[in-house]
């Protein structure tokens, strides 16, 4: 097809918006990776240098590798509880039996438009053990011997974070899964019933099968989300995510090295080179996503 | 095994009662069709029987057993819907195979029953496909074929030809029928158009907002129809309804089939004017529109050569009309 004057005028915006907003931002930090600070204060090229440092120098691999290994920790704590619990949860709603469905859809979904910053400081005032209401209301029903300061542990901080993440967005999938749940069409159900698969085995056999491509959709806007997470680390533990950097994750790792915190002076270089690593691990894994899974995904037709 | 029994059956949503008390018996081995205009209630009462919808009061009795309040699957039924409602995720023979599975019959005896269907029903080629890979004709057969394979004491179709191109649902009405001899089961077969009603039953079931009009073989229901609605509904083109009073005639009005008014040139008892004409080659259907009766539908063998705007006259043949009162219950 030969490129008309008009169509070039229609796609211009978009192309326009997209790279002043994606692409020139993105080639300016592939581009800083590559240069080291200068002792008079410019930039001189390295090279692949700052990669060198990054994986080669044993404490910023340390560091690195200690963020990554957090970040897959989250992630697979999304993956095992938010998406299953979003799945039951979508399953309870869809059920015509359930009254105020409306009602809990709503309460269940609000947390995910709180902001982080809200929903850090609450829960960290919540699990606080000195003014927090978590010990109490454990003692209420005889199980303080449970509570522990989970923020402050290093076994602990991590998990309870990724469960605190988990409480404030559980409602996303829920709502995608909902929304397939919904699009199956009756009759389909009914023939089920018909042939006598109900309760849990239909759910087994014809629900789950059928939702399978918004799982898969799910699945990795939790990848995606996870390994870009910042905000709720920040917020709650601060930039040093602490209890001695057991919750780092990669966002707050860059966030620390390009920026600079207390008293590690900012390398905007460095930060670049660990942006660009956070980069090509997410376009690993969603391009792991497209090509291995989504391509062997079926959307049905009804 | 397969006689069915409705006693007295209503159906309510809230306050808006949609079935008013129907009774009637379906006998072993009967094809029995509800017809009926949309919203006369035939689906509904099919999902009744199906136990897709609560029965608000009366009896559902199938072979001497009330199964109101059986789940679906234990009533020993099986439904064919219009759209088909194939699990998409499923081949052909699991979906055909599914409700065995579930009820835990073994793999070799699953194997023997779908097989059984797929060569009644020409699906051999198509048992490790998917459904999105067949045609619509093969969708319903696969549907028909789920239902086969439970061995069901009743069919229950819903509509099953309604989403079938033209062609496809003359072969696949002449399956069903053909199906029913083989199978000598009763089925029971909801649909709003009365040739398929006509072809396929051995008794018609009419429907109208929720009550029975009318139950009898489908030559019954048109030599006697009992009031306006089934005598109107039954049989195409339409009966003509006229006027009793300019007819010099008792009663309040008078039914005629298309094929009973003879059209003439010369002279008659109706005067009008043609308003169009359908020539159909073996048939052609004139419509003439007259000052006392509205649009009169005249149906001829063979094809004549009317024009529109013409004057006509038209006579019924008073050895085959029917009587109605104002209520338009049939006099006799």
């Amino acid at each position: 097809m030969r490129l008309r004057p008009h169509v070039i005028v229609f796609l211009a915006p978009a192309v326009v918006v997209y790279t002043a907003l994606m692409i020139l931002p993105l080639i300016g930090t592939l581009n800083l990776a590559l240069f080291s600070r200068a002792p008079d204060g410019g930039a001189v090229f390295s090279g692949l240098r700052n990669f060198a440092t990054l994986f080669g120098d044993p404490r910023w691999s340390g560091a690195f590798w200690n963020a990554l290994a957090n970040n897959a920790w989250f992630f697979l704590i999304h993956m095992l509880v938010q998406n299953p619990v979003g799945i039951m949860l979508a399953a309870l709603l869809s059920s015509p039996r359930l009254r105020m469905a409306a009602f809990y859809r709503t309460a269940i979904f609000v947390p995910t438009i709180l902001s982080f910053v809200i929903v850090g400081f609450v829960w960290k005032l919540i699990l606080s053990p000195i003014w927090g209401i978590a010990p109490g209301m454990l003692d209420a029903v005889g199980l303080k011997a449970l509570f522990a300061p989970w923020l402050g542990k290093e076994e602990y901080a991590l998990t309870a974070l990724a469960l605190i993440s988990v409480w404030q967005f559980v409602g996303i999938p829920m709502m995608l899964i909902y929304a397939a749940l919904l699009s199956i069409p009756d009759t389909v159900i009914e023939a089920a019933e018909m042939d006598g698969v109900t309760g849990w085995s239909q759910f087994w056999k014809i629900k789950l099968p059928l939702i399978l491509p918004s799982i898969g959709i799910v699945s990795i806007l939790t990848f995606v989300g996870n390994f870009n997470a910042f905000d709720l680390i920040y917020v709650a533990q601060g930039a040093l995510a602490g209890p001695d950097f057991s919750t780092d994750i990669l966002g707050t790792f860059l966030y620390r090295t390009f920026f600079g915190f207390q008293l590690q002076i900012g390398d905007p270089h460095m930060g670049a080179a660990i942006a660009t690593a956070m980069f090509a691990i997410i376009l690993l894994g969603v391009c792991i996503y497209l090509f291995a899974v989504q391509s062997r995904m079926r959307r049905y037709e009804f | 095994m397969g006689a069915l029994s409705l006693g007295n059956v209503t159906k309510s949503f809230g306050k808006n009662r949609v079935i008013q008390g129907v009774d009637l018996q379906v006998q072993d081995g009967e094809f029995c069709v509800f017809v009926g205009p949309s919203g006369c209630g035939k689906s509904t009462l099919l999902r009744m029987i199906a136990g897709l919808e609560d029965v608000t009061s009366g009896d559902v009795v199938l072979d001497g057993v009330r199964i109101n309040d059986l789940a679906p699957a234990r009533r020993g039924l099986a439904m064919v819907f219009q759209t088909y409602a194939l699990y998409p995720h499923l081949t052909v023979r699991d979906n055909m195979g599914l409700a065995l599975k579930q009820a835990g019959v073994s793999r070799d005896e699953i194997r023997r029953a779908t097989d059984r269907a797929a060569s009644m029903l020409a699906l051999e080629p198509c048992m490790d496909r998917q459904p999105a890979e067949l045609s619509g004709g093969q969708r319903q057969r696969v549907a028909i074929g789920r239902a086969i394979v439970r061995r069901p004491k009743l069919f229950l179709f819903d509509e099953p030809l309604s989403n079938l191109d033209a062609a496809l649902r003359v072969q696949t009405r002449i399956e069903i029928a053909r199906l029913h001899r083989d199978l000598g089961a009763t089925m029971i077969y909801v649909t709003h158009d009365q040739v398929e009603a006509m072809t396929l039953a051995d008794r018609i079931v009419v429907l109208r907002a929720g009550r029975i009009e009318q139950v009898g073989p489908p030559m019954e229901l048109y030599r006697n129809p009992a009031n306006t609605f089934v005598a109107g509904f039954i049989g195409s083109p339409q009966m003509n309804f006229l006027r009793a009073g300019p007819l010099g005639l008792a009663s309040h009005t008078l039914g005629v089939r298309p094929e009973h008014l003879a059209l003439s040139r010369e002279s008659g008892r109706i005067t009008g004017r043609i308003s169009h004409v359908e020539m159909l080659g073996s048939e052609t259907l004139v419509y003439v529109r007259s000052d006392d009766h509205g649009l009169l539908t005249v149906r001829l063998f063979g094809q004549h050569d009317y024009h529109v705007d013409e004057p006509v006259f038209v006579t019924p043949d008073d050895a085959h009309t029917f009587h109605f009162d104002s209520e338009g219950l049939r006099l006799r």
